[in-house]
């Protein structure tokens, strides 16, 4: 190897380790402040190694809350919506990607529109619909929600997806007898896996994480999600900073779990065609 | 879309989606009913309370068991916004005609809610109330705040006084400050940043406004107009004066010298937290702010004062007395009346105010020792001295009320961070309320 | 990479006069229903209510003054445009997604390049450096505040430690550092997702091309303009555009890091928004400041690809 090469090589380590230094970082100190008494949170000099470790934090956030609720909602909530956007989106891009029709430009063009525009725009109409469904404080809206709010672009990924598969694959299957339908499910999907699983993904991630709509339309204990819990944590507690982190570090573990063991599709599943071009 | 097959495919497609929607939404749906009424003929009530803190709700909750053991056949569900933004959200489900019954009402959105016809009348049900009569003065103004008539029933008063560490005090060998001036010599003696020591819990956050308006008042003294004290008995506006231009400064002054720069963002949580937690020599708060205070300092430590009196010799306040309301688009009337009545009821309102630490609604209320000894004295001094302390009335019933409002914490943020002058902004504040005199006026 | 043609060219159909109309055919009846679910659902609850929410644009609709609500044509976009805050809020939303875009961007493409290669331990590294992307704004938010804190942050004391300066700066209480420190936070977490769909197109790059170029003996910094470069520049792109879109669109940070304080210095259009609604309650101005956003997005849009002459036909 040149000499070069070396030197780009040890650049590159020191880059790589830095940058994993600064990401996790953050990440480090409020799982440490978590752990960390409530006295020494707050005093100086800072510790960056917790003198003594407490469960306090932990313990207090399922007293002072029903953090169990939150969680559940928060899963039941994107998991039906991600879903949900998946279906339709595959229905929708394998027809966009397939077929030729009158008015298929202005549907691509109509889901396209909705990116630039910010929601928040419709949010005060929005609240006015879901309030005569009788859907405030009510979880359904913001399965509702995220689903059209998450249909236009996972739509658009998918068309992406499906044109990178050849057609010829089924139309094999539906010589062999098979419905559209069936050959859909049955020989693309699994060539598309990867693409998938990074649009579930992408969905559920999104309906995780979600916080203004949320904020709009829940307020009440039985259907908070994490982001409504620990917006109205900040605005009653503020600076009980323990709680606080104990908090942020619930309800990142299920996404820390989802990504550790789906991240790899990610990369693949944009690799292979995806939003790629 | 012309074919008949087409709309059948559309129609058969809606069906298919509602469908999956329908299945999804049984899952999730753990709560009553639209119209709040179960197969069993118990009745829900929503009740929806403003200013909430986590104790506060507890509280409320308990009170709710009581209510609903003493009424099997109603079932109350207490909602709870964070405090910071709760009003906003209370007028938007009223707005939509949201499924509430029982709402907080506080002085500035009263009329609004009780124009846009959101509240109900309470008259009949005051009427027949036997302990009506039983409510303090105060509290009785507060609640026909509105037209003469009672649109809700206070559930406690809040009005300000000082907070200060004792321990603190004693170890500089400081007096109480009687006055702003005082205050001041005593903040700025106890501020030492390198020890993460300030003087003052600033307000410089959400309704920070609220606090340069006491200061202003407090310098122009007697000739401010109590019952609209954004105007002076001259007919001219509040900010008009030479003494609220020295009040400002002062106000500043204090920010920029005995306060955490951080304060410039401090809401409620963020002042009543650096006192309670050693970073902080004095602070200005309800009543509430007691009960936290005897749970992270130490008895002896900290006592409270009356509020600190202008260059004028006075002192002015808002005394704010927010109370329970009924949705006029109610289902269930009776029982939301039987719900406010009970929560109102002497026993369970003493209770209740004693517990969150504020000021009762009741005259009977102060015959506790409670009142008389400790922490809540200097209400029963400042009470004692009318024409010292004062209180006053803000024109929250003015048009251009809500939009002030809104601008004032950015405008008083602006000013504070050097941005805008004293002069300016008083400028911007005696034109506003200028004009909205006029306008309001007609 | 026919996508990228493709998005950018939405509003372009091109009709295949040749086809038949399918209108009775069984091919309709299918292209219908699975479209259905898709147009229905976004034209009820999303374009509705953004046009009835654009409507309010043009009334005086505030919660404040219910009793009130008339067409006040323009006058809500006056009110918006000439109030003393809009200038900083234009200017932040500038500062806020051109430099988080910028080192999202250079970061995203340096990490990126970086792990092309295998080397011992990539999925961890990668699942731990991508990580960011899937946390909400809203925690990061609040992480990054709690980091930033003026009295106990820990920024305040690695600074303090290394000697950078001597007294601790209350980030997020003086203007002129709350932009930065929000900028910081969308920084951190923005690299991840440039970071990987850079990723996604350097792997797509055949192998054989640098095989080919290193026998021509064409160096590193060669075979980084020669080949890398342009085999991803339309990934560029498009990440770069919809990054814009989103970073603009993305009040979440600033939500729970600052609430557009101090003193307004640190709002975006976005947030700007957000605190209409939910805090002024003043649809109407809220209304007229997301119609102007939908203006400048539109206007950056049809700029950025004229200029990248991304001008080829689509081909629907």
């Amino acid at each position: 190897m040149t000499n070069a090469g070396i030197w780009l090589r040890t650049l590159k380590v020191v880059f790589l380790s830095i940058f994993l230094a600064i990401t996790i970082f953050p990440l480090y100190w409020i799982i440490i402040t978590s752990f960390k008494m409530q006295k020494d949170i707050f005093s100086l000099p800072i510790q960056y190694w917790p003198k003594e470790f407490t469960l306090d934090n932990y313990i207090q956030i399922f007293k002072i809350s029903h953090f169990q609720t939150y969680i559940f909602n928060s899963f039941l909530v994107s998991i039906v919506a991600s879903f949900i956007v998946l279906i339709i989106s595959m229905l929708g891009g394998y027809v966009l990607a397939r077929f030729k029709f009158k008015g298929k430009g202005q549907v691509m063009g109509g889901f396209l529109i909705t990116q630039i525009v910010p929601i928040f725009i419709g949010m005060a109409p929005l609240y006015m619909m879901m309030s005569k469904m009788q859907l405030v404080n009510h979880l359904f809206s913001l399965m509702l929600i995220y689903t059209v709010m998450l249909i236009p672009f996972c739509t658009i990924i998918m068309v992406g997806f499906f044109q990178r598969i050849p057609a010829s694959l089924e139309e094999a299957a539906m010589i062999d007898g098979c419905s559209r339908i069936s050959a859909l499910f049955k020989v693309i999907v699994p060539v598309m896996l990867p693409g998938i699983m990074a649009t579930l993904i992408f969905a559920f991630v999104q309906c995780w994480n979600e916080l203004i709509m949320a904020v709009m339309f829940i307020d009440e204990e039985s259907v908070k999600t994490i982001p409504v819990a620990m917006n109205s944590f900040i605005k009653k507690y503020d600076i009980e900073w323990g709680a606080m982190s104990a908090g942020t570090v619930l309800s990142v573990i299920p996404t820390m779990i989802l990504f550790a063991f789906c991240q790899k599709y990610l990369v693949n599943g944009l690799t292979q065609g995806a939003v790629k071009g | 879309m012309r074919s008949r097959k087409k709309y059948f495919a559309l129609f058969f497609s809606i069906c298919l989606l509602l469908s999956i929607v329908v299945g999804c939404s049984k899952e999730s749906s753990t709560k009553s009913n639209g119209n709040g009424k179960d197969s069993d003929g118990k009745v829900t009530l929503k009740m929806i309370e403003s200013l909430s803190s986590p104790s506060r709700t507890a509280l409320l909750n308990e009170l709710i068991d009581k209510f609903e053991a003493a009424n099997p056949k109603i079932k109350v569900e207490l909602i709870s916004p964070p405090f910071n933004g709760a009003d906003q959200k209370i007028t938007q489900m009223l707005m939509a005609k949201e499924a509430l019954d029982v709402v907080e009402v506080r002085e500035f959105n009263a009329k609004q809610f009780a124009m846009n016809g959101f509240i109900e009348n309470l008259k009949p049900y005051t009427e027949k109330w036997k302990n009506y009569d039983s409510l303090n003065d105060i509290a009785k103004k507060r609640a026909n705040w509105v037209d003469n008539t009672p649109y809700y029933i206070p559930n406690g008063l809040y009005e300000r006084v000082l907070f200060y560490r004792t321990d603190w005090f004693k170890e500089a060998g400081l007096e109480v400050p009687k006055t702003w001036d005082e205050f001041y010599e005593a903040a700025k003696k106890l501020t030492n940043p390198s020890k993460n020591r300030y003087g003052y819990s600033f307000r410089g956050g959400p309704t920070g406004w609220d606090y340069a308006l006491i200061t202003m008042w407090a310098y122009n003294g007697k000739e401010v107009n109590p019952d609209n004290a954004f105007y002076l008995e001259n007919g001219k506006t509040l900010f008009s004066s030479a003494k609220s231009l020295e009040a400002l400064n002062f106000y500043k002054k204090v920010y920029k010298e005995v306060s955490p720069p951080d304060s410039i963002n401090w809401g409620y949580p963020e002042m009543v937290q650096g006192f309670v937690s050693g970073s902080t020599a004095m602070l200005i708060q309800d009543a509430e702010v007691i009960d936290a205070a005897k749970e992270k300092l130490k008895d002896g430590t900290w006592a409270t004062a009356p509020l600190p009196i202008g260059p004028s010799g006075v002192a002015q306040q808002v005394v704010s007395g927010p109370g329970w309301g009924m949705t006029a688009y109610s289902k269930h009337k009776k029982e939301a009346w039987k719900l406010i009545e009970f929560l109102s009821d002497p026993e369970q309102s003493n209770e209740y105010t004693k517990r969150s630490s504020v000021i009762p609604v009741h005259q009977n209320a102060f015959d506790d020792e409670f009142y008389k000894t400790g922490y809540f004295k200097p209400y029963g001094d400042m009470n004692a001295q009318p024409e010292i302390f004062l209180d006053v009335t803000r024109p929250i019933d003015f048009k251009g009320w809500g939009a002030w409002q809104s601008a004032a914490d950015q405008d008083l943020q602006a000013f504070l961070s050097g941005n805008t002058s004293a002069k300016d902004l008083l400028k911007k504040w005696d034109q506003y309320w200028t004009k909205e005199k006029a306008e309001n006026k007609k | 990479m026919k996508m990228e043609k493709q998005i950018l060219h939405p509003n372009n159909p091109s009709v295949q006069p040749e086809k038949a109309p399918f209108r009775f055919s069984k091919e309709g009846i299918f292209i219908l229903l699975c479209l259905a679910p898709a147009i229905v659902l976004v034209s009820v609850f999303v374009y509705y209510p953004i046009i009835k929410g654009s409507v309010m644009a043009f009334q005086n609709y505030t919660l404040f003054d219910l009793m009130n609500i008339h067409f006040i044509g323009l006058d809500n976009f006056k009110a918006v445009i000439s109030s003393p805050n809009f200038a900083t809020v234009v200017k932040n939303s500038v500062y806020w997604v051109f430099i988080s875009l910028f080192f999202q961007l250079v970061l995203g493409f340096a990490l990126a390049l970086s792990m092309r290669k295998h080397f011992k331990g990539r999925g961890i590294y990668q699942g731990l450096v991508f990580f960011p992307w899937a946390m909400s704004g809203f925690l990061i938010g609040l992480i990054w505040r709690w980091m930033f804190n003026g009295q106990f942050g820990v920024i305040n004391d690695l600074l303090l430690k290394t000697g950078l300066i001597d007294a601790p700066i209350a980030f997020l209480a003086e203007a002129k550092w709350a932009m930065a420190s929000v900028i910081i936070a969308n920084i951190w977490y923005g690299v991840a997702f440039f970071a990987i769909m850079i990723l996604a197109a350097l792997q797509s790059i055949p192998d054989e091309l640098y095989e080919a170029a290193e026998i021509d003996g064409a160096n590193k910094l060669h075979q980084l303009f020669y080949i890398t470069l342009p085999y991803i520049l339309p990934t560029l792109f498009i990440t770069v555009l919809l990054r814009v879109i989103w970073i603009l669109n993305f009040p979440d940070i600033i939500y729970s890091m600052t609430n557009g304080g101090p003193a307004g210095a640190t709002h975006i259009l976005s947030t700007y928004l957000i605190d209409k609604v939910m805090f002024e309650q003043n649809y109407g101005q809220a209304s007229a400041v997301g119609l102007i956003i939908v203006v400048i997005l539109l206007s950056f849009m049809v700029f950025f690809t004229k200029a990248s002459k991304f001008e080829k036909k689509g081909d629907f």
